[in-house]
């Protein structure tokens, strides 16, 4: 019986290991040949790639702002987020469709479409600064910089965010929150004590989610960025593109993978403490 | 939309009361106003000479037990015990003696570090009214407490919570819909419909003496008696009905000839086989075998069919005519 439900799963896990885990050996395996002017890499192997990128300043201080971008990303996303979600999760109004379609609405269009919203907004002679010039200020630099490029990954992955906080305070009771009011803790307190606690679990997968993706956005970067900032993903498809250098280019994309996995696992270790009882 | 309207009510100190109706008869809505809760459109509440009508929850020193018990996943029985006490700055040596006190008293001992989850039932609501008195507060609140207990459970823990309560010695109200439990419990019953107080007395006066025919349906089993006065005098009044002439309490003048309807307990009424001193005869239209008693229905000579439970006792008669007595101040007047 139990080999026999296993079976259904066959089809899916051939996916998986074929578009999925081959292809990531590959990488991990092209991350230690030897790079060749000629060909894709050159035979033999070597751990040169990784003593360069664990050396070179340029490429650490790449991996920190890359990271940097992702953790602004996801901390604006949940300061932002998490009051949308909590009104989502809690409201009665007949507006609630309107405002769910609203919070997934970036989602709705391509990723290249939205950045080209984005610059048609915060160019130098874009929406923004025009309404600013109209009240006498700027025209303040928006894109092409750090400002425009958090702008858009704020945007493009925000429901990443509020869909798993949401469901997660829509199944904390409300009773919840006024028992604590009657034993006598303020709102602010009942909310640290058990609304938050309570919503962990949402929250820790939406800053996941958001985390992951904005570490590996390349789209956002590139176009909203506009050759100005660098991040690990448009460095990576530069080495492959442009320089030809798959090897290094595995490694680059490795070394992220990886501090994104090692970061993520500690986000989860320190969360262990308040989930507890959770979930 | 108001839930509830000219709702005026007096708790003494140590009282326990409760708040008796059908669901949505805003007997909840009165509670969450007193708890802070909500927010009245109008009027005040007060808390000894203390207006705390816009003061927030968690400064009117209550405890409430929500019908859900509404206990903290997340924190272990100690934990939430111990919240409200947190909250009101007791720590240390201090609260854990009076989490050791209070779980003794509702006997959870030894489950101290459990989550809810693990809980049954009972030993839910017992840490939810835990959690509501360990703080000592003036005034426990208690939304339906029982009503997601099973049957047995849900018999000792009126008597559980009654008990506690005397011991405390706190100030209760209590909401409800089971008329028996709050029969059991309270000291007063505030009987409520559609938003409004109908009835405010003790569990005999709401019970032998309803001020409305909802009230006396509501609590217990009523025939409804039909008749004209003849005369009303030293809460007595006469009434002379198409099968008969009967006497019942009243608490209101009403004039000699006024069509009234008075309530008497299906207890209330006597049987007797041929026809004595009664008041009226009847004819036994079905009789039910209740265990205690048994139930008949007895049909009047105008038709009307009333409900009679009668104990056993030697031969009871089990069809034809009956001769029926009514307990004079059992059966009272309705407004």
């Amino acid at each position: 019986m139990r080999l026999r439900l296993w079976s259904f799963a066959l089809p899916a896990l051939l996916i998986v290991v074929l578009f999925l885990i081959v292809p990531y050996l590959n990488i991990v395996l092209m991350s230690f040949r030897n790079p060749s002017p000629t060909a894709i890499y050159a035979p033999g192997f070597t751990i040169q790639n990784y003593v360069r990128v664990l050396t070179d300043s340029l490429y650490l201080g790449l991996l920190k702002d890359t990271l940097l971008y992702a953790l602004a990303t996801t901390s604006i996303c949940l300061a932002v987020g998490f009051p949308v979600a909590f009104h989502l999760a809690r409201t009665d109004s007949r507006w609630r469709g309107l405002l769910y379609a609203g919070v997934l609405s970036p989602l709705l269009t391509g990723v290249v479409i939205r950045c080209f919203g984005w610059i048609v907004l915060l160019a130098n002679n874009g929406l923004i600064n025009q309404l600013l010039g109209l009240a006498g200020l700027g025209p303040y630099r928006l894109m092409y910089n750090p400002i425009g490029v958090t702008i858009a990954l704020v945007h493009v992955f925000l429901p990443f965010m509020i869909l798993p906080i949401m469901n997660a305070i829509q199944s904390v009771d409300p009773r919840l929150g006024e028992a604590a009011r009657t034993l006598g803790a303020s709102g602010p307190r009942a909310f640290v004590r058990v609304l938050l606690p309570l919503s962990m679990p949402g929250i820790q997968s939406g800053v996941i989610l958001v985390f992951v993706l904005s570490a590996s956005a390349y789209i956002i970067p590139m176009l909203l960025g506009g050759g100005q900032v660098s991040t690990m993903p448009t460095v990576v498809v530069q080495q492959l593109m442009g320089g030809l250098l798959w090897p290094f280019g595995a490694t680059l994309a490795l070394v992220l993978s990886l501090s994104v996995l090692v970061l993520v696992a500690l986000f989860g270790v320190l969360n262990r403490r308040v989930m507890r009882g959770v979930a | 939309m108001t839930a509830v309207q000219g709702v005026d009510l007096d708790v003494a100190e140590g009282e326990f009361v409760s708040l008796l109706g059908p669901s949505g008869c805003g007997k909840t809505t009165t509670l969450r106003c007193v708890a802070g809760l909500e927010e009245p459109s109008g009027g005040r509440i007060l808390f000894g000479e203390r207006d705390v009508t816009r003061l927030p929850s968690e400064h009117r020193m209550i405890g409430m037990v929500f019908q859900s018990y509404a206990l903290f996943p997340h924190m272990t029985v100690r934990e939430n015990i111990g919240f409200g006490l947190e909250m009101r700055g007791v720590r240390g040596g201090d609260a854990d003696k009076r989490i050791a006190q209070v779980l003794d008293t509702v006997q959870l001992n030894g489950l101290e570090e459990r989550y809810p989850r693990a809980l049954s039932g009972g030993q839910q609501q017992r840490v939810a009214l835990a959690r509501a008195v360990v703080a000592e507060p003036q005034l426990l609140l208690l939304d339906e407490p029982l009503a997601n207990l099973d049957a047995k459970l849900r018999d000792e823990m009126r008597f559980f919570i009654r008990s506690l309560q005397q011991r405390l010695g706190i100030t209760t109200l209590y909401v409800t819909h089971d008329q028996s439990e709050s029969m059991i419990m309270s000291d007063r019953i505030v009987v409520m419909f559609g938003g409004r107080i109908h009835q405010i007395g003790d569990p005999e006066d709401i019970y032998n003496r309803p001020a409305s025919a909802e009230v006396a349906n509501f609590i217990g089993q009523a025939n409804m008696l039909k008749g004209k006065v003849v005369e009303a005098r030293d809460g007595v009044a006469t009434i002379e009905a198409a099968w008969g002439r009967f006497t019942c309490g009243t608490s209101r003048p009403v004039a000699a000839g006024s069509v009234v309807t008075a309530m008497v307990r299906p207890e209330a009424l006597r049987l007797a086989n041929g026809a004595d001193r009664s008041d009226f005869t009847g004819r036994i239209v079905a009789r039910h075998f209740l265990g205690n008693v048994f139930d008949y229905r007895i049909a009047l000579a105008d038709g009307t069919v009333i409900s009679v439970q009668a104990m056993g006792g030697n031969a009871p008669p089990a069809e034809g005519q009956v001769s029926v007595k009514i307990d004079q101040e059992k059966a009272w007047l309705l407004q």
